[in-house]
This record gives structure tokens, sequence and C-alpha cells, in this order.
């Protein structure tokens, strides 16, 4: 029986153990064919018994998916018949059928790291060799062409750089997630295209995204997909609006994503690249683009990227438990949403003198005759919350004050009052109007530990069944 | 690590080989920017194009690289991205 | 080319006429760009011939020039 064997045995002359087991390799050598892929360069093993193939380029031993070296291998034909890891003496007798192999070497010294499995390794010899799954189409650069330049020429680019999406970089990023890259997520508008997890990947390769934040930008992608959020008319609006992301949930934390100082702003790698590559899915793969079904008059810069986690605040709920889900639930929360208009108020110590400021520059939203219209966000910084932690307000008695203050009479709203044409039609004259629509106005807590300032951000016109509502998706590895 | 191989990001339903920009079906009111590349000879082909060009009712203006041997300077470019709709450049040989 | 190619990218679309000698070196430099610009090409050779000869070459070409800025296809004017 061992008389038809053949056996490969992967080796790199940098492992004592590979170097312990050379007599053992010259005994079997004797009794079969063996052929040798080593892994750091030629002219080891010194052995003229065995085939000895030089395997720096890891071809062969990332075709045998070696872990550990050595790794003895048998073949019968052109099967594997088993294998063995590392120096196990009675592991390679067994293996070999050879009952005195290695009589003069120890019983057992574990093996080294394969190189294939070295950080960072393995998604370019995947790349290089197959195997990861990748099924997009590939594009072959010319000799001159630089990669960046070529992703702005294909119009892959929303006006600033992108990393350019090689193979080994998409694989690197799908190592981020457990799902099949070929699993499909729904259409995205406007051209309704079927989009996988590998094509999120590339756009979150191109994003600058690393591979951590991928079940963020999935879970994202999705919530974008849901009727609900209505992406292809918040696309095509000639209105401000474009999508957002707040993150809630532990996972914010892990993966470094900013909920305190500068929150809003730019900086912190996890907030800018998970709202860029949302945005770049709905670019590339939708097709939605400025000039094209994209009819913003003026847009926003947030539409670039706009992304924050909420600030772990135990004397709240978190948007996650408010949106239905755990608090140790990782949750991703799309609103169409406007910039930020800055709340000053650095007087108020009472919770009622407060509202009435946030309730004064939430009346404005949209326009300050408009009611029952836009959504908002109201994040509210360390400074603010505070003065509601002291008195013992909970969030949810902070947005039923907001929404009683800001029910307004109808002799304020209608057309033609305080002088301008805009307004409500004069028939609504007498009655008396919420500003928010119930489930209108989203609290979140955010920002630096410093500054008496709340951020408003406001949403797209069409809001609830005639526009978008914000959408809530778990997190999911 | 290399970048010669790229991923479509997109929805592949694009040509994969980069095609040039399209064209307008007419030239009826359309700028077009002659631009010469300064060998010899040249510009009396782009002259007689020029006119034809007018008959078809096209605005004509003229560029001229200040030589053939380089590509023309980003100015040049500009002034032609600011004042026409396309371009047509001779004469090569 | 890296005119043309310049200039396609900031969003004003064309080509080039050359002559015929041209054709190789124009594929050659397409195809190390990634991008093959549209081109005429007219009988070599150019800078011998007289304005008479030079205009004829143009109202020859000029049915390709036309096609090739209106709709982009590749001409070759030589009859």
């Amino acid at each position: 029986m061992a008389a038809e064997s053949r056996y490969i045995l992967v080796t790199k002359r940098d492992c004592p153990t590979c170097q312990l087991i050379e007599p053992a390799l010259e005994e079997l050598a004797l009794s079969a064919p063996v052929r040798v892929f080593n892994q750091d360069g030629a002219g080891f093993p010194a052995t003229a018994a065995a085939d000895v193939i030089d395997d720096s380029e890891l071809a062969g031993s990332w075709a045998l998916d070696v872990e550990i070296v050595p790794t003895l291998i048998r073949y019968e034909g052109e099967t594997e018949a088993g294998r063995t890891e590392g120096w196990d003496r009675s592991a390679w007798r067994a293996l070999t059928h050879l009952n005195d192999l290695g009589a003069s070497l120890p019983e057992f010294r574990p093996g080294c790291g394969s190189l294939t499995r070295d950080p960072g390794i393995a998604p370019r010899l995947a790349a290089r060799y197959g195997g990861g799954g990748l099924t997009a189409r590939r594009i072959d650069l010319a000799p001159l062409e630089d990669a960046i330049e070529t992703c702005y020429e294909r119009g892959w680019s929303d006006g600033l750089p992108v990393v350019p999406p090689t193979p080994e970089r998409v694989l690197a990023m799908l190592a981020g997630t457990n799902r099949d890259p070929g699993e499909t997520l729904g259409e995205v508008p406007p051209d309704l295209v079927p989009v996988s997890i590998e094509k999120i990947a590339i756009n979150a390769v191109m994003a600058g995204c690393r591979p951590e934040y991928l079940p963020v930008v999935i879970s994202a992608v999705e919530a974008a997909l849901e009727e609900p959020f209505c992406m292809h008319g918040l696309l095509a609006t000639t209105y401000f609006s474009g999508p957002m992301v707040v993150v809630s949930g532990p996972l914010a934390r892990r993966i470094g994503m900013n909920a305190g100082g500068n929150a809003l702003g730019q900086g912190n790698r996890a907030n800018a690249t998970i709202g860029r590559a949302l945005q770049l899915v709905i670019r590339n793969v939708g097709g939605g683009r400025p000039g094209g079904v994209d009819r913003a008059a003026l847009g926003n810069p947030g539409k670039y990227t706009f992304c924050f986690a909420e600030d772990d605040d135990p004397a709240w709920t978190s948007l996650s438990e408010d949106r239905g889900f755990a608090r140790d639930e990782t949750t991703v929360t799309l609103f169409a949403a406007d910039g930020v208009q800055g709340i000053v108020d650095q007087k108020a110590r009472e919770p009622e003198p407060l509202c009435r400021s946030f309730a004064a520059g939430l009346r404005v939203v949209s326009h300050p005759k408009m009611v029952q219209a836009a959504d908002a966000f109201l994040v509210v910084s360390p400074e603010h919350a505070r003065v509601f932690h002291d008195a013992g307000w909970s969030k949810q008695r902070v947005t039923e004050r907001l929404h009683e203050l800001l029910t307004i009479d109808g002799s304020e709203l209608v057309q033609g009052a305080g002088g301008m044409a805009e307004g409500l039609p004069v028939k609504l004259k007498g009655r008396s109007l919420r500003k928010f629509r119930e489930g209108g106005l989203t609290l979140v807590r955010a920002g630096g530990s410093a500054g008496m300032f709340s951020a408003i951000i406001a949403g797209w016109g069409a809001s609830g069944e005639i526009g978008s509502s914000p959408v809530t998706r778990e997190v999911k590895s | 690590m290399s970048e010669t191989v790229l991923l479509d990001p997109g929805s592949e339903r694009d040509p994969s080989q980069r095609e040039p920009r399209a064209l307008p079906l007419d030239l009826s009111g359309r700028t077009v920017g002659l631009l010469d590349i300064s060998k010899p000879r040249g510009d009396v082909f782009l002259d007689e194009i020029a006119s034809l060009l007018e008959a078809e009712g096209a605005t004509v203006t003229r560029f001229r690289k200040p030589t053939f041997t380089r590509p023309a300077p980003t100015e040049l470019r500009q002034d032609i991205a600011e004042q026409c709709d396309l371009v047509l450049e001779g004469l090569a040989d | 080319m890296h005119d043309i190619n310049d200039l396609d990218g900031r969003g004003i679309a064309g080509g080039f006429v050359a002559s015929d000698e041209f054709r190789d070196a124009a594929k050659a430099q397409g195809d190390a760009l990634g991008f093959h610009a549209r081109a005429i090409y007219v009988p070599h050779p150019i800078q011998d011939r007289t304005d008479e000869e030079m205009k004829a070459l143009a109202r020859k070409a000029f049915p390709a020039v036309l096609d090739m800025l209106r709709q982009g296809q590749e001409q070759d004017a030589q009859a």
C-alpha cells in the first residue's frame, strides 16, 4: 500500500521543526516519491532523494491549504489520503505505514505557521490564485494608467480620491463579514441593480473602510433599501437631503467610531468612510449621480458622508432602545438628512428654558410656517443633556415637552401671515397644529464634553408615508 | 501592492473599456475647438475644416499648441474646456 | 492622444486627425493609456503638399470629420 503512495511535504527553512525532520524525509523518500514545497526559497531541504520545489511564491502552499509547516500529505493516485502537521512520530508512522520512521528523532515537536497564514498574505494569494469567491468584472489597467485617476475617469468617485479596489483589497475587506460574497441584498435605486455583499465590499474599499466596518456598511445598505426609507425619491429630489447614518450600540465603540468631540465633523476614519461607502454604493451600483437622477438644487456637504455614533449615556435610553432593539444590540439608523443647524443656550439651568430654546430652533426646520412636513433629529450635547439629567428628565419627557411647545396656532402658519406668502391654506387658521408628525422628532446624545451647543439635523420635506421615514437595522457579523 | 487589476464597483452595464465621451447628434449651435498641434501645413488643413464646420452651423474657435512635441499646457486645455463643446486636434503626421 | 484623453475628462468630446503613418503609434499610445481617442487618418505625406492639395485633403476628410464629431464612429478618410 505504501509503495503506491506519493507524498507532498510543505516546509520552510526558517522553522526549526522542518530542519529537525530532514532525516525522516530521507527515509520516507527511499520508500515512495516525495515532492517538497519549500516556502522560503531554494536550497532547502538539502536532499537529493526528494523533488524539492521553491514555493516562495506560495502557489503550492496556497493550493494545498496548508496552515502549519511541516505538513506531510499522502496521496493515493490524485486523491489526498491524509495529512499530518508538525512532527508527531506516531502520526507520521501511521500516515506512511513506516514503523521505524524517524527513530533518531524526538517523539514530538510542534510545527510553525505557514507563510500563507501571515497577516495580509491570504487575500493577496486568494486574489492571485483564486478561491476568494469574487465574481465582479475585472478591469485591466493599461501600463500608463494611474489607478486613482482611472477611478475618476470611470465616474466611480464622489469627487474625492477613492482607494483603488484591487482584488487583494476586496478580499481583505470581505474578511470583515461571515456573509457569502455572492449574497444579494436587494436592488439599489435608481437603476434597480441587484447589490451583492461583494459589490458592497468593493465600494467599502473605495470609501477607505477597514474590514471591521463592513458589517455596519452592509446594514446601512440594507436599511437604505427598505421601502419606508424611500431611497429612490430621496436621491431624485431637488431638496437638500441625503442618507445620514447613526450607529448605536457597543460595536460603534469597538470599531473606533466617534460619538464625542466633533462627532458630526471630520477626522474619524470609521465615521467618515462608513457614510461614504453607502453613498458610493448608491452612486456606483445604483447609478445615482448628480446631474443624472440626483436633481438636488443645492445638495449638502453630508452627501459625501454623514455618519456618526451615538454616545453611550446611561441616564437616557439609547437610539437602539428607542427604535425597538436591546441596548446591547448594535443598530444603524438611516435618516433622510440635510445639514446641521446649531442651537446655542449657555444660560438655561433648568429643563423648561432649555426646551424652549430647542423648540425655537426646531420651529424653523424647512420654514417657520411649515408643519407636519420634515422630520428632525436633535443631537443633544453632554452639557445640555446634563441639565435634563440633573432634573431627572428622561429623553421621552424632553421629546414630549418639545412637541407641546411646538404646537402652533394656525393663525401664525397660514399663507400671508407674517408678511410671508409661504404657509398653510387659510382655512387652517383656527386650528392648532404640531410642528412634527408623531415619531418625527428623534433625540440622540453625542458630542464633546465642553460646549453648550446642540444640533438640529433637519430632514427631507417629504416625511413619513409620502416620503422617507427613519429606518433601523441591527448590525450582524 | 500592484494596482493593475481593479474590480468593477458598479452595475457592469457599461462597457468594460473606457469609452470616449458621447457626442451630440447635431453640430448646429455647438462650439468646436480646432487645436492646431503646430506641425507645418496643418493650419491650411484646419482653415478649410473650419469653414466647412461653420457651413454646418457650428461656431469654430481656434487654438494652437506651442509645440507638437509635448501635450498641450494645462492653461490651454482649460481654455478649450471653458469655451468649447467639442474639440478636433490635428494634424499629426 | 494625451490632449484628447485629458479634454474628455474635462467634459469635452472630440477626436484627432492624423496621417496614416501615425496609426500604429496611436494604437500603442491608446493601449498604454487605456483610452482610444476617436481618430481620422489621411494619406501621408503632409508636409510637402501645396495649399490646394491640403484644402482638397480637408474637403475629402470632412464627411468623416463630421461623422466623428456627431456620432463618434472611427472613420477612415482614405478612399
